[in-house]
């Protein structure tokens, strides 16, 4: 298991190669072999959009998807739980119910999402195992990480990656991502505030005491620090720049879900994802 | 029973038990750690489930990394983690 890289002592941030261990030429290499497709932000219930994670994962491992970079277009508020989360423990769920958020599980461990739709800037990307090969997990966080970072910092915010999986600022944390392994292809999805209504997360998500301990704040929403109190640029602008810095550094072929691939997932929102027994029980 | 345990730069792991007759009963193991795969938190789960409540915190641990399937893998917290959730839970059980 690799060491947690931190800040030097000159305040200098670990470089990517230094994140995942690999040499820059293999990192480029690794990104720019792919032939990637993207799926723009297309609007769908929270319960369709985990449920086409788990598809559009799997199509990708059997060959029958390529690489692919989907950005999400949330139709409504609500909770998405991390895999291993217990209802219970995470959401005040009268108060989310009464402000008529969804809850919705997701397949990738993490913390809990909470997700207004104006709020939230949503991708996942769905990549070949082999693109991993060589690096643990949280070297490979680092790995999938780093673009939208640079990205972003061409925006003039000044964002940067915190091991595990966050991707912070001085003003607090922007996002995070999640990753899952299924059949041969990796699910490596983040989402990122882009404004917050921090008195709102605090009624509906239950964050511990221990939870905030290890980083020194008093509350949770002081904790996030979305886009928006780094940059003026509309919530599209952003999403319209990751998606150009993304096409410029790596390739993209516009690309659109197939009506058998929203089949599948609608199946799959039948059997799985829309069950009492996924969201409210773990494995 | 209920307990927590945040790795410093790591993730949250919350025991949640009940002690029936010395014995850990009940077991969930919940949290915002990674882990692969999926089946293996039953693994853990199960591996604590009917311990004595005496046990230490190590002891805990290495029945935790007994009961993982070989080549199953925690991201964000560990066996000992874990333990000291169990652990905070049975010495504070508010």
């Amino acid at each position: 298991m690799s060491e947690r890289r931190r800040p030097t002592d000159d305040g200098r941030q670990p470089s990517l190669p230094e994140l995942t261990g690999l040499p820059r030429e293999e990192i480029d290499r690794r990104w720019k072999g792919q032939e990637w497709h993207l799926l723009p932000p297309t609007p769908l219930s929270p319960m369709m959009h985990t449920a086409l994670d788990e598809t559009l994962t799997l199509r990708v491992g059997r060959g029958e998807r390529l690489p692919t970079l989907r950005f999400w277009q949330w139709s409504g508020p609500c909770v998405v739980l991390g895999r291993f989360q217990s209802v219970r423990n995470e959401v005040n769920e009268e108060v989310l119910r009464a402000h008529n958020f969804d809850l919705v599980r997701r397949i990738s461990g993490g913390g809990a999402m909470f997700i207004q739709p104006e709020g939230a800037i949503t991708y996942s990307i769905y990549a070949p195992e082999e693109m991993a090969e060589g690096m643990s997990f949280p070297e490979s966080y680092a790995f999938f990480d780093a673009w939208v970072i640079d990205a972003l910092r061409e925006l003039g915010v000044e964002a940067r990656y915190e091991p595990l999986n966050d991707i912070t600022s001085a003003n607090g944390k922007i996002g995070g991502a999640a990753q899952a392994r299924r059949g041969g292809a990796i699910l490596h999805h983040a989402t990122m505030a882009y404004q917050m209504d921090g008195p709102l997360m605090s009624k509906i998500l239950r964050v511990g005491k221990e939870k905030l301990s290890d980083k020194g704040v008093q509350s949770a929403d002081k904790r996030v620090g979305p886009l928006r109190q780094q940059t003026d640029l509309d919530r599209d602008v952003i999403i319209h720049h990751l998606i150009g810095h993304f096409r410029a550094r790596f390739g993209l072929v516009d690309d659109v879900l197939s009506r058998v691939e929203l089949e599948e997932a609608r199946a799959a929102v039948e059997t799985r994802f829309g069950t009492r027994e996924w969201v409210y029980f773990l494995p | 029973m209920h307990g927590e345990y945040k790795t410093p730069g790591g993730k949250l792991v919350i025991a949640d038990f009940e002690v029936e007759a010395g014995h850990l009963r009940q077991v969930m193991i919940s949290g915002d750690f990674f882990l692969y795969p999926d089946s293996a938190l039953a693994s853990i789960s199960g591996a604590l489930e009917g311990l004595d409540a005496s046990l230490s915190e190590a002891e805990y641990a290495d029945r935790i990394r007994a009961g993982m399937q070989a080549g199953a893998q925690l991201v964000g917290t560990s066996p000992e983690g874990i333990a000291i959730a169990i652990r905070r839970g049975l010495v504070d059980p508010a």
